[in-house]
């Protein structure tokens, strides 16, 4: 097991925004995280990781600092990158853990450093400031950092919001690829398009819980739909894959 | 550029270290001067330069490097380019403790109870720090303690001038106010040394966090930075640098401020390597500074904090202008 959450839970004041969860995620997972916007999707993932006060068990918070950010990468939503370094510099911060302080980089890290550059389409710029670049292009260098931490459990809050269609495709394919090669990854999204169809797994949270849990077809039923997002969706099988596409809106 | 970057800056602040040495009123030539400082030969000769010139010079390095360094780590900590040593408010309560040890006397009566009462004003400023912004919590409340605690301390320090029965004593504390290395001695630099020490040995490992904090505070501590321990070390570390330089050397602004934003360019803007990088360059402003104060206005004493104001806020301007066009 990647990542064991037991009763987490999280209170902002005496409300809980993250209400008992419970779940394991294995090797080879690829879940999304899916749910309204204040479903509790950011905090469940910063809980875990330890970034968070709460109760409850998290195989995460177990873990020393360092072990811990050697076994789980994350990507919070907030895109900040302070400095004007240059891209590769930026992508080998991921090293980091595994770096012991004023050691450099040696060839293994630069190659796991070129590869996530590689992956994210990002090579040519390596050299280019990182805050030059547009928004799409800077999340992406941020995504390769969090890929040259190389974990076998990576947790991404909504990587793909504001990527145009062909990378947010590219990277759901490269997440894809990183499950089929035994690592796991939990990542918040909203276009239950891409979920569906590229995740092995989705969990669906609402108002804090955890509501639905289990392969797409088997969480985006009409019921789960209606009574957490309040809408209306057609999901059909293709020779292409699943489709699913949202139609409307409940009164 | 990196890797020539810290020779040629230990090579100038080596060269105007040397040239601070050859700067004074006295008039001596340069051969006489460097052999009185080796030898000891001639006795008026080595007097000045070992007793006055020396710890001159070895104190402008020292409260540059100092400044520099805690300039370039508040930067790095904060993510913000404008951040200053002072922001955290030591500089003003360490002012404040010398500005009481100038007031009640106690400065005129016992040579180090200024720079005592200052390093105490300073301790005061970073038990409330720490007790007001919590063991855990984000910049953003050591920013609003650090001004809360500058507030104070400005107006407690403006309260002893208002209320001050001497005007000899509240002209000599403006005067204090305005940063001087003027007539130091061994005995400032001993006093200044271990805090300043302390205060490099924990700011220089911080690196490694700071260039992490890059990504901002929550991927930093899912990197396996602690942040509270970080925090910690930085704080303490600021202040036994900002508290030790003001003790010694007054209030001198700007060099915290412009150096960083100067080398950051240099550096790759990595704030792991613009920590050693904002230490030299500290060192080499101050210094410079020292120098030209002799140099511009040799009989009237020329204060060091006014004479880097003076050239540091248009530097500055220089520079959020040319920032806002790249930006533009």
């Amino acid at each position: 097991m990647t990542l064991t959450l037991d009763a987490l839970t999280i209170r902002r004041g005496d409300c809980p925004v993250v209400d008992r969860a419970t779940l394991t995620i294995a090797e080879g997972e690829f879940v999304g995280l899916i749910g309204p916007n204040g479903a509790g999707k950011t905090t469940l993932m910063r809980g875990a990781l330890g970034l968070l006060p709460h109760t409850g068990r998290s195989s995460l918070t177990e873990m020393p600092p360092q072990a811990r950010a050697r076994h789980a990468a994350w990507l919070p939503q907030a895109r900040e990158i302070a400095w004007p370094v240059s891209v590769e510099t930026l992508v080998t911060l991921g090293r980091t853990p595994h770096l012991s302080a004023g050691q450099r980089p040696g060839d293994q890290d630069r190659q796991t450093i070129a590869q996530a550059i590689a992956t994210m389409g990002l090579a040519g710029f390596e050299h280019r400031p990182a805050t030059e670049l547009s928004g799409g292009e800077q999340a992406r260098v941020l995504i390769a950092r969090a890929l040259a931490q190389d974990t076998p459990l990576i947790l991404a809050d909504e990587p793909i919001a504001g990527l145009d269609p062909g990378h947010q495709i590219a990277t759901m394919t490269a997440f894809a690829s990183l499950a089929r090669q035994g690592k796991a990854l939990i990542v918040s999204l909203h276009d239950l398009g891409l979920a569906a169809r590229h995740c092995t797994r989705l969990i669906l949270m609402h108002k804090g819980r955890i509501h639905a849990d289990g392969p797409p077809e088997a969480v985006l039923t009409d019921a789960n739909l209606r009574d957490v997002f309040g809408i209306t969706a057609h999901l059909t099988h293709t020779p292409d894959g699943v489709i699913f596409q949202p139609l409307e809106v409940l009164p | 550029m990196t890797r020539a970057l810290f020779p040629a800056l230990a090579a100038l602040t080596l060269a105007l270290a040397l040239l601070s040495l050859l700067t004074g009123p006295a008039g001596f030539g340069i051969g006489d001067s460097l052999r009185a400082l080796l030898t000891g030969q001639g006795e008026a000769i080595t007097l000045v330069m070992r007793e006055i010139r020396l710890p001159r010079v070895l104190l402008a390095i020292m409260v540059g490097a100092s400044l520099g360094l805690s300039g370039a780590a508040l930067q790095g900590y904060l993510r913000n380019p404008l951040a200053e040593p002072g922001l955290i408010g030591v500089s003003g309560s360490a002012a404040l403790g010398a500005v009481i040890a100038l007031q009640t006397g106690a400065a005129a009566a016992f040579a180090l109870a200024l720079p005592l009462a200052a390093l105490t004003g300073a301790t005061v400023a970073v038990l409330l720090i720490l007790m007001l912004a919590g063991p855990r919590g984000g910049s953003l409340t050591l920013i609003l303690a650090g001004i809360a605690i500058s507030a104070l301390a400005g107006a407690l320090t403006s309260l002893a001038l208002n209320l001050s029965p001497n005007p000899f004593a509240t002209a000599e504390t403006v005067f204090w106010m305005m940063g001087s290395l003027a007539d130091r001695s061994f005995s400032h630099v001993w006093i200044a040394l271990p805090f300043m020490a302390l205060g490099w040995a924990l700011l220089l490992p911080l690196g490694r966090g700071l260039d992490a904090l890059t990504l901002g505070e929550d991927a930093a501590g899912a990197l396996g930075i602690r942040l509270d321990r970080l925090r910690l070390q930085l704080v303490l570390g600021v202040a036994a640098c900002v508290g030790a330089a003001t003790a010694v050397a007054g209030a001198i602004g700007f060099v915290g401020l412009v150096v960083p934003h100067l080398l950051r360019p240099l550096v790759g803007a990595r704030p792991s390597v613009l920590l050693p990088a904002s230490a030299l360059g500290g060192a080499a402003m101050v210094l410079l500074a020292d120098i030209a104060v002799r140099l511009v206005l040799p009989e009237r004493d020329l204060k060091l904090g006014v004479l880097m104001a003076i050239v540091g806020a248009p530097l500055f301007l220089h520079l959020i202008y040319k920032t806002r066009r790249a930006g533009a």
